[in-house]
């Protein structure tokens, strides 16, 4: 962390909606200590929050009070980062307040120290819960869980918050009321249908909900569902398959071959270019199902396959049913197809966007077709192609509809199965049993947050926000 | 580089971007085309770029036909109006560009390219990104990838309307000089008669597609061979009067209500016998006098230097340079006096010059 000193020591700075910011880092950091004592002071469980969820039975069960949840934290030193980081981000706020002494960039450190003793926190539940079973405990700590989160995205909060305000220094809190004022409808989305989903897929994930024991209130069991997951014999297989997936659609069509009939319809006539689009919406717009039955009897045996009536017609002897002898090559073609289109619209209008006259002067100095491709026109059409890589790399890694209609993860044992269709099935599917859903949210989860490390690289490596322009509207 | 345009047409379906121009430009020769917006004169550079494919005629660079040579190997350097700065390349890069794709060796790319900002005076913006630079440092830069590779043929698509109006004047002065000194064939597009006057050497006016005339300067200025190109070129305007010529008593007039004006002798034979003739008259030529054609004063425009007067004769408006030391105001009273040796004559049907 560096700290800079301003020249006026004894000239405390006015940090523009700092009260605020201070009031925020005081209650995160007291909240993150309440937190850590929580289990000492008898409120290891009860509270609203747990009542109303056990309210929908999702398996809370009677909520009781318990002073012994002490055992759960006593003894294991990473469970001290968070009162920890509540008393530095104390300290750092305060010293902030009264003079300023942090600069922007600490803003990381701040909310690595947020979210540094919240991985180690989760690490512990499972285990703590094993420790106070064997002195015959029962408990619930979810409202210690909730109050710690609570605490840390305060912490968080009141961190990026101060050094934002320290950055900017004009826009004061009041200020950009009108800001938030605008944001805060899509926002507001996210957060009930994104953010919320997404905890609660977590907690789930943490307990050992299934159809099987659904009556029953849930238990907790830890990371107890992702020690299974990761431990898994098929879940090597699972995860080169994602990979493999996802990076071969992605490669040779929702990026590659949209760029490439982008760039051909853009270099061709009007009328036939939009004819050829036209063509390429075509899988997107087709109802899945209706989709799927074209291809799988596109590779079917003899004499439905229409694949095989050509070979037949070209003398091939080899007529087997495609879809079982080359499933990678049709869930990849299939998935393809339809995700081709849209990086084309995306990449094309961009294309159309680029000035004439570039094209006009790189022809002059002496470019190539292929030479103005690759020096003009890609590099211009670097945001078009993080915005559809990223997006079309997310929604890759959760589709599995094509997949699951088309081959079902096989044939044959996780041939095709990719991770998003393993946690259809072992939550929602009755296949081989039970659903169990606790289990299927861990891969969810898993899969979230590949997704968010994901979107976070690709951001990085293309340096979007250097792809922002400035508003041309002065903030007043 | 010697450059021949030859027919040079170019149609869109029934739309006519140029219809058959034929000009040739001297080697080393400053060229304008001058003319209003959509005149084609864009058209036509474009079809010396090689950017468009001419509909018909030919094109000649020192007597070799270029019709079908690439863009790329006709070896041109072209100015924009907008600049057409790759932006995700700095200033070097751009400027290197053309050299890049010569294949010049590195060595030898770093050089030239510095030797070319340093002679745009761009040499301490090398790392800049063209969203960085100033209009006027943009266009040095432009500028210089036009010329680093040493090009047969500069062409210049508006390159200063972008600019205020102050850069523009230096920058008119510097592309002239630059020009001068490399000696290189160019083609400047404007429809600034002012660039076109001040920097060509010689003038090819263009209008609806056509070529109306292609002459020094001055010529155009003296000697219009057209309606259109008297109106256009000067500043102010050309005067228009629809004029009777008239014989009495072996003298030949002039004469439109309200004024009349005896014909020189110079003038006398080639407009006596057509009865209905447009007469031009540029402002500086009508002075203000104390006899001569009354009319009142109906707008005065200050000038700085001199003042522009709209006069108003009965029910024509005729506009005069006077000294602002006169102080005309709205309404005043004044007599004009029209110098007969340096007014036009066009045949108002063919909208031709009867003089030249």
């Amino acid at each position: 962390m560096s700290f800079t000193k301003s020249p006026e020591d004894n000239n405390p700075v006015k940090i523009p909606g700092q009260t605020v910011n201070f009031i925020i880092a005081i209650v995160g950091g007291l909240l993150g200590i309440v937190a850590f004592f929580l289990p000492w002071i008898g409120f290891s469980s009860g509270g609203g929050l747990l009542g109303s969820l056990s309210g929908l039975k999702i398996g809370a069960g009677p909520v009781v009070a318990l002073s012994k949840g002490a055992v759960i934290f006593r003894g294991t030193p990473t469970s001290y980062l968070v009162p920890i980081a509540g008393m530095v981000t104390l300290l750092v706020v305060f010293l902030a307040y009264r003079r300023k002494i942090i600069v922007e960039k600490d803003g990381f450190w701040l909310i690595a120290l947020g979210a540094l003793p919240l991985l180690v926190l989760l690490g512990q539940f499972g285990e703590a819960q094993r420790d106070a079973a064997k002195v015959g405990v029962d408990i619930h700590y979810l409202s210690g869980l909730i109050a710690t989160f609570l605490a840390l995205l305060l912490i968080i909060l009141s961190g990026t918050l101060t050094t934002a305000a320290l950055a900017r220094q004009k826009p004061s809190f009041r200020n950009t009321l009108g800001a938030y004022g605008f944001m805060s409808p899509t926002s507001l989305l996210v957060i009930i249908f994104f953010l919320i989903p997404v905890v609660l897929l977590f907690i789930l994930s943490l307990t050992n909900l299934s159809s099987a024991n659904f009556g029953d209130p849930w238990t907790f069991i830890g990371l107890g569902n992702y020690r299974r997951m990761f431990s898994d014999k098929f879940f090597p297989k699972i995860l080169r398959n994602t990979v493999f997936y996802v990076v071969m659609t992605l490669a040779f069509f929702n990026v590659g071959l949209a760029l490439a009939l982008a760039l051909l319809t853009s270099h061709i006539n009007r009328r036939s270019s939009f004819f050829f689009r036209l063509i390429w919406l075509l899988p997107r717009i087709t109802p899945s199902v209706v989709y799927i039955v074209m291809w799988k009897r596109f590779t079917q045996v003899p004499p439905y396959g229409i694949i095989n009536q050509f070979l037949g017609w070209a003398g091939i002897q080899h007529q087997p049913y495609w879809l079982n002898e080359t499933p990678w090559l049709f869930v990849i073609l299939v998935n393809g197809f339809v995700g081709a289109s849209f990086g084309m619209i995306i990449f094309t209008s961009a294309i159309e966007a680029i000035p004439k006259d570039f094209i006009i002067a790189a022809k002059v100095d002496g470019a190539s077709s292929w030479q103005i491709i690759k020096d003009i026109t890609l590099p211009l059409l670097r945001w078009p192609l993080l915005f559809v890589t990223t997006y079309q790399t997310l929604s890759l890694l959760v589709s599995f509809e094509y997949i699951l209609l088309l081959t079902e993860g096989g044939p044959g044992l996780f041939t095709t199965e990719v991770w998003s269709l393993t946690a259809y099935k072992r939550a929602l599917f009755t296949y081989f049993g039970s659903n169990q859903w606790a289990y299927g949210a861990a891969w969810g989860f898993v899969l979230v947050v590949i997704g968010a490390i994901l979107s976070f690289i690709y951001l990085r490596v293309f340096r979007f926000d250097d792809l922002v322009q400035e508003p041309k509207i002065d903030v007043l | 580089m010697k450059v021949a345009l030859d027919n040079l047409t170019k149609k869109w379906g029934t739309v006519v971007g140029a219809d058959s121009i034929t000009l040739n430009i001297n080697d080393g020769e400053f060229i304008a085309f001058l003319g209003p917006s959509g005149c084609g004169k864009t058209t036509t550079l474009l079809m010396v770029a090689g950017i468009y494919k001419p509909t018909a005629g030919y094109i000649r660079f020192d007597d070799y036909m270029v019709n079908h040579m690439a863009p790329k190997d006709r070896n041109i350097g072209m100015v924009f109006q907008s600049y057409a700065l790759y932006p995700h390349m700095d200033v070097f890069k751009n400027i290197s560009y053309p050299l890049k794709l010569k294949k010049i060796p590195a060595k030898e790319l770093k050089e030239r390219t510095r030797k070319i900002a340093d002679m745009m005076g761009i040499g301490h913006l090398l790392d800049r990104k063209p969203a960085q630079l100033s209009g006027g440092q943009q266009q040095r830069v432009a500028l210089g990838r036009a010329l680093v590779k040493e090009p047969g043929l500069l062409l210049f698509d508006e390159p200063l309307s972008n600019l205020d109006a102050r850069l523009r004047l230096s920058m008119r002065s510097e592309i002239k000089r630059l020009q001068l000194e490399l000696g290189i064939t160019s083609i400047y597009v404007t429809h600034d008669q002012v660039e076109a006057m001040t920097m060509a050497d010689r003038v090819a006016v263009i209008q609806s597609g056509r070529l109306q005339a292609f002459a020094p300067p001055d010529e155009l200025y003296d000697r219009p061979q057209t309606l259109f190109i008297a109106g256009f070129v000067g500043n102010p305007p050309m005067n228009f009067i629809t004029v009777d010529i008239l014989h009495e008593n072996g003298l030949f007039s002039a004469r439109a209500p309200g004024l009349t004006m005896p014909l020189s002798a110079g003038h006398t034979d080639k407009v006596a016998e057509k009865g209905r003739v447009i007469m031009g008259i540029r402002p500086e030529d009508i002075t203000i006098a104390n006899e001569g054609a009354a009319g009142e004063v109906y707008i005065v425009e200050p000038l700085g230097r001199d003042d522009l007067i709209d006069v108003k004769i009965g029910d024509l408006h005729v506009h005069v340079l006077a000294d602002p030391e006169m102080s005309l105001k709205m309404g005043d009273t004044v007599n004009l006096q029209f110098n007969a040796n340096k007014v036009q004559f066009f045949d108002p049907e063919t909208e031709r010059s009867l003089l030249w």
